[in-house]
């Protein structure tokens, strides 16, 4: 797998002045692999993304894609973000065409391509909609068209879905899932929700807190496709017990924090 | 369980809660019965209690006033010269309060060097230098385009320069994640986002440069309605001192109301 690895992140710690936020971190992503960071709130899962995004730098350390050093922003990166970030004078269609018209790459080809990817994740009717006239999921799913119309290698997803209720979050899951599937693009994944990085992941990395730090790799053995009645099942929640169990004490001690 | 899918078209803004207590015969028509009352007080008091027409004319004095200048011929070189005024001082201050305030946007020394004359000119009834400028330039136009000019700028700048500010950063981040450049984070997000800002100055400034081309052409001109208007109050003449009014007013209303349609047209998304 690290010989291969799609992504690698070699003893990358990063610090905002005197706190220290991500100390030695080492990782490899396979090619098509769907991975998640969890970790209590301040372990610096978001940052870690933002790293590999280029939208942070590292203070040590180097995130390598395909082989080669990132540095800054690039198309070979899909960005998806916690809000949904649309320009609300766009229509869905051009919201999605965003990255290719950034690119200077705006031709036929690639707004045939975007028409697909609404087709894809379930948009198809709604693209001269604006972001106002769609319920938060849907701009989610714009949100994720949008990061898929670069034909990015890798797509970062920063809790995606965090600002949706219960169900459509659900929904949302098994849709990631259902569009996932037809191209097996590498994931990243950032969530506090554990059940959703079981439910997605072939592999958890489990961070600790103060400083972020990989404590555990949890790999995520149920069969796909899978659907959401996975979640019920002894093995699903065995996983996510065992998740819990090893970030608890820092939760505990993150909640305790942010109300002192 | 689906909830996301169960919104479709557009969702409307909801209308206002209806007052049980006011039929809505009386809601729909209050605005215009309204200004129906109004006039026919209006005629009333000049007809009867004041009845002399060199303190107050009736509104039908000011229609009869406005058809026999129309007629005449006399009315228009005055609408003609007021409308260029306004047009060339209004196009002039908009296109450089849009620069300005998009140079106090980008730069912190353009800021810094701007800011104070600009809050100043804004806050300072500039328009009682119009007799300077008619000094300076003459009693023809150029010294009213100066005086719309003045008046018209500073809320433009003011309006470009908050707009441009306040810009999300959240979407500046999304598009720098795609690889966007500083030129296309401006032309691509600030500008479109900073558009309803600068409409309001737009908006603004038609009140502002109105009130600009009558006063300045009341301290000194050959024609324009100011003229048309310091005219009639120096020959006691109130129907052709209201007929300038009146259009003057009708000409603001027009214009406000057209900008209201434009916003509506280019900036859609603010509505609701």
């Amino acid at each position: 797998m690290s010989e291969a690895a799609k992504l690698s992140i070699k003893a990358l710690s990063k610090r905002f002045g005197d706190l220290e936020v991500l100390r030695d971190i080492n990782a490899g992503i396979a090619h098509g692999e769907f991975i998640s960071l969890v970790g209590p709130s301040g372990c610096g899962k978001t940052t870690l993304l933002r790293i590999v995004a280029g939208l942070e730098a590292a203070s040590a350390g180097e995130v390598l894609l395909d082989g080669r050093a990132v540095r800054g922003p690039g198309g070979d990166r899909g960005f998806v973000f916690q809000s949904d970030n649309l320009l609300p004078w766009r229509s869905v269609f051009d919201n999605a065409m965003i990255g290719p018209e950034v690119a200077g790459r705006a031709g036929p080809a690639e707004k045939s391509r975007t028409r697909d990817l609404l087709k894809l994740v379930g948009l198809e009717g709604f693209e001269d909609y604006f972001p106002r006239q769609l319920s938060g999921g849907m701009r989610q799913r714009v949100n994720l068209a949008r990061a898929l119309a670069i034909d990015p290698q890798i797509l970062l997803m920063d809790e995606p879905f965090s600002a949706l209720d219960a169900q459509t979050r659900e929904i949302m899951q098994t849709e990631l899932l259902r569009i996932w599937e037809k191209g097996r693009k590498t994931v990243l994944f950032v969530t506090h929700q554990i059940d959703e990085a079981v439910f997605l992941s072939d592999r958890v990395l489990v961070l600790a807190r103060r400083p972020g730090r990989i404590q555990e790799t949890v790999s995520i053995a149920l069969p796909r496709p899978r659907t959401l009645a996975v979640k019920r099942t002894a093995e699903f929640v065995a996983y996510v017990d065992r998740i819990w169990r090893l970030i608890e004490d820092d939760v505990r001690a993150s909640v305790i924090e942010e109300h002192a | 369980m689906a909830t996301i899918e169960t919104s479709s078209p557009a969702a409307l803004p909801a209308a206002p809660p209806a007052r049980p207590s006011e039929p809505l015969s009386v809601r729909r028509f209050a605005g215009l019965l309204s200004i129906l009352g109004g006039l026919a007080l209006w005629e009333l008091v000049s007809r009867f209690l004041v009845a002399n027409s060199l303190f107050l004319a009736a509104p039908t004095q000011i229609i009869a006033a406005i058809y026999s200048l129309a007629k005449s011929g006399e009315l228009w070189p005055h609408i003609w010269i007021s409308t260029v005024e306004f047009v060339l001082g209004y196009v002039i201050a908009s296109v450089l309060g849009i620069l300005v305030g998009m140079a106090m946007a980008e730069s912190e020394v353009a800021k810094k060097a701007l800011q104070p004359w600009i809050s100043g000119l804004y806050a300072t009834p500039t328009i009682a230098l119009a007799p300077l400028f008619i000094l300076w330039l003459g009693i023809g136009i150029w010294s009213k385009v100066l005086v719309v000019i003045f008046l018209v700028l500073f809320p433009v700048a003011i309006n470009t320069e908050a707009g441009l500010r306040t810009t999300s950063p959240r979407l500046i981040e999304m598009l720098r994640s795609f690889g966007a450049t500083p030129r296309q984070i401006f032309f691509k997000l600030s500008l479109p986002s900073a558009t309803p800002f600068i409409l309001t100055g737009l908006k603004l400034g038609i009140g502002r440069g109105l009130i600009g081309v009558v006063v300045a052409e009341l301290f000194g001109s050959r024609a324009g309605l100011g003229r048309l208007i310091s005219q009639s109050a120096d020959a006691f003449n109130m129907p052709e001192l209201f007929a300038g009014v009146v259009i003057l007013a009708v000409a603001g209303i027009a214009m406000t109301a057209g900008f209201s349609r434009l916003e509506r047209r280019l900036v859609p998304w603010t509505r609701d």
